[in-house]
């Protein structure tokens, strides 16, 4: 892993309209902060893990990174350009250049594969996009890559019903794969699959890292899985990142108490262990009125002695990487 | 834009994996199964319209000077004093031998096979030319109102779509008559052809058949239109909110190919379903806009046919009617099955 920045987010923000249909039209009636002024980087060739509670928007940065949503405001910097520029340009070749260093891979393996095409299809399909393979090249290609992600060569011809979700999820890969791309978003990949499946897909991302240094963005709310793949991770909280680590200082020593309560809740296997689990009072708020000052602190304990009700913390470096964003912890 | 290189491997696949799910045995399962059916139909409709009164008695009934006699001789004639099982195994010993019989009142006498084939005809034209205008109109347009969900122009469509399923098909035609024959008189008020060579415009028949068409489609393919746009637009929201939609975004495909060939092309599969059956039951002609428009179709024709007890007949399009909505419903099953892999024939 080096240190050189492959992904860099400045204060993206992502709102959604809310909108009440009326008699005839549609009509905004309020704002869902789906993601709040967020700013973050990923290094080359690290897993960067994202984590929270589901609708804190970890999909939405996701998708708007990629501007399979275009975010409301922000800037992303992908490989030192300025993205926002490519997509509004709508320069066709830049574009396609663009996508093709860039992969996502769905929640949803029954979702995110046409039922209509078969795997060879589906597969072939970015070769024809960027032709960047010559065309001779394609069934090798293509059964090189089913090989990649562990898949047989007669599966080629299957449609995606006759899979099962772990498979399918490894056509997901080999899709994002043909491209050869830098960075892979993925969206929870392994919540939708059975947990003896989980680990295979899990070991298949690694192994990949391995042979060709993909970046990962790793989306996920399971806590077991980010600690088990991620390098660093960061904890995200009603659309706004809380807290920032490498993965084992993070486990190790948390500061933010969102972070903390989420850790606890980690089920250990020892039933001699007794946990101290802190539990949250309350719901998480609505993201379409969320609460003034630090978004946490109607659920702390610490708010009212660092009136955190009206200061807004910000996100700060204590040290080796480690940033939180918690009047609690002194600068 | 599609993928040329591909199309033939693709369609290799396709054939393979119909192999695989034994298709023809399938067909040939179905195919036996619509024996029971057709002969289960026609012994209902035989047996039921031999109830409903004695036609020759609806003959002779206005004719004062006929005699007992003669009544039993046109009995006999038509083979109606048989008893009915005599009747109905002789229809279809003649029936399996290409013969309908020959028609009691409509052009006396006429076989029904001839009758049948003329008047279909009419009725293949007038239905097949609403249906294609109804979906070159529809689907685009229900792709448009879905891309652009609750704009003024998705509520324009689809408040217009309901308007249009609301009012009856006899009130359309009426009106259409009204202004654009009666008023304006650009259209002839009826029929498939006019009787007069001399009034064909420019003396040309082809011109003449469209003209007489125009009117009677164009209500039809307004009728035809609204559940056809409301179906497309609902199933393309489906469709356009998977993940396989974004993932198609996200490898570089321009939005148009994501819409026509990703999205449209699992879209219309709801589409060829409603379709199929649309056509199994449009063969029997729609009676009241062939009535309203005086078309000499089956739909008019059946009409006719029972309020004279014309038995054969009756019989004759049930036979036809019957055959084709079958044969239609298999093929939309069959076509299913092949624009929809999942769906597995067993």
């Amino acid at each position: 892993m080096s240190a050189e920045i492959i992904l860099e987010v400045k204060n993206l923000v992502k709102h959604y309209p809310l909108t009440s249909r009326g008699i005839f039209l549609k009509k905004e009636v309020g704002v869902v902060h789906a993601v709040d002024n967020v700013s973050f980087s990923v290094r080359k060739g690290e897993t960067f893990g994202l984590v929270g509670e589901s609708g804190c928007g970890k999909t939405s940065t996701a998708r708007a990174i990629l501007y399979l949503d275009p975010p409301t405001s922000g800037e992303i910097y992908f490989e030192g350009q300025e993205i926002g520029r490519i997509f509004k340009s709508k320069n066709h070749q830049d574009l396609l250049k663009l996508r093709r260093k860039m992969q996502y891979v769905f929640q949803n393996p029954y979702a995110s594969l046409d039922p209509r095409m078969t795997v060879a299809d589906i597969i072939m399909e970015p070769f024809v996009i960027h032709k960047h393979v010559p065309k001779e090249k394609w069934h090798n290609r293509l059964y090189e890559l089913l090989e990649l992600v562990g898949l047989e060569e007669y599966h080629a011809e299957r449609y995606p019903h006759e899979f099962s979700g772990g498979q399918r999820q490894r056509i997901c890969i080999a899709r994002a794969l043909a491209v050869e791309p830098k960075l892979l978003i993925a969206d929870e990949p392994v919540a939708s699959l059975d947990v003896s499946v989980r680990a295979q897909i899990l070991n298949l991302l690694q192994e990949l890292q391995q042979k060709f240094g993909i970046t990962y963005l790793y989306i996920s709310h399971d806590l077991s899985t980010v600690r088990h793949i991620c390098h660093r991770v960061a904890v995200m909280y009603l659309g706004k990142f809380v807290e920032i680590a490498e993965t084992s200082e993070l486990f190790n020593s948390p500061l933010h108490p969102y972070t903390q309560a989420l850790l606890s809740a980690i089920p250990v296997p020892d039933p001699e262990n007794k946990r101290s689990r802190i539990v949250l009072p309350g719901e998480v708020p609505s993201p379409i009125n969320p609460p003034k000052g630090c978004r946490f602190h109607p659920r702390c304990i610490y708010a009212k002695k660092h009136n955190c009700v009206e200061n807004v913390p910000e996100l700060v470096d204590v040290g080796k990487g480690h940033w939180v964003a918690c009047n609690k912890v002194k600068r | 834009m599609p993928i040329k290189t591909n199309v033939l491997q693709s369609i290799l696949y396709k054939i393979k994996h119909m192999a695989k799910s034994s298709m023809a045995k399938y067909v040939l399962r179905r195919l036996l199964y619509l024996i029971p059916i057709f002969f289960g139909i026609l012994i209902i409709v035989f047996v039921s319209t031999r109830m409903a009164g004695d036609p020759v008695k609806l003959m002779t009934g206005l004719n004062p000077r006929i005699t007992a006699e003669a009544r039993e001789r046109l009995t006999q004639y038509y083979g109606l004093d048989q008893p009915l099982y005599y009747q109905f195994l002789k229809f279809v010993w003649e029936m399996l031998h290409g013969n309908l019989g020959n028609s009691y009142a409509i052009r006396g006498g006429t076989a029904v096979t001839t009758l049948v084939g003329d008047y279909a005809w009419e009725t293949f034209k007038l239905q097949l030319t609403a249906l294609f205008f109804s979906l070159l109109i529809a689907i685009p347009i229900g792709i448009l109102s879905a891309r652009k969900q609750y704009s003024k122009l998705d509520v324009t469509v689809t408040t217009t779509s309901l308007i249009g399923t609301c009012i009856p098909i006899f009130y359309m035609g009426i009106v259409a008559i009204l202004i654009f024959s009666y008023s304006l008189g650009w259209f002839p008020y009826g029929a498939a052809h006019s009787l007069d060579p001399s009034r064909y415009p420019f003396g040309s028949y082809l011109l003449d058949e469209l003209w007489h068409l125009f009117l009677p489609a164009t209500v039809l393919t307004f009728a035809e239109l609204a559940p056809v746009v409301l179906l497309v637009r609902s199933s393309m929201l489906e469709v356009l909110r998977q993940d396989y939609i974004l993932a198609a975004r996200a490898s570089g495909l321009s939005e148009r190919t994501v819409i026509y060939k990703h999205a449209l092309r699992n879209a219309l599969i709801p589409v060829v379903t409603y379709v199929g059956l649309y056509f199994g039951g449009m063969l029997a002609g729609a009676p009241i806009t062939e009535k309203v428009f005086n078309w000499p179709g089956v739909g008019r024709l059946y009409v006719e046919a029972i309020s004279k007890l014309d038995f054969p007949v009756i019989t004759g399009i049930t036979v036809f009617v019957t055959l084709m909505v079958l044969i239609a419903n298999l093929v939309t099953d069959i076509a299913y099955a092949y624009i929809d892999p999942r769906i597995r024939i067993e």
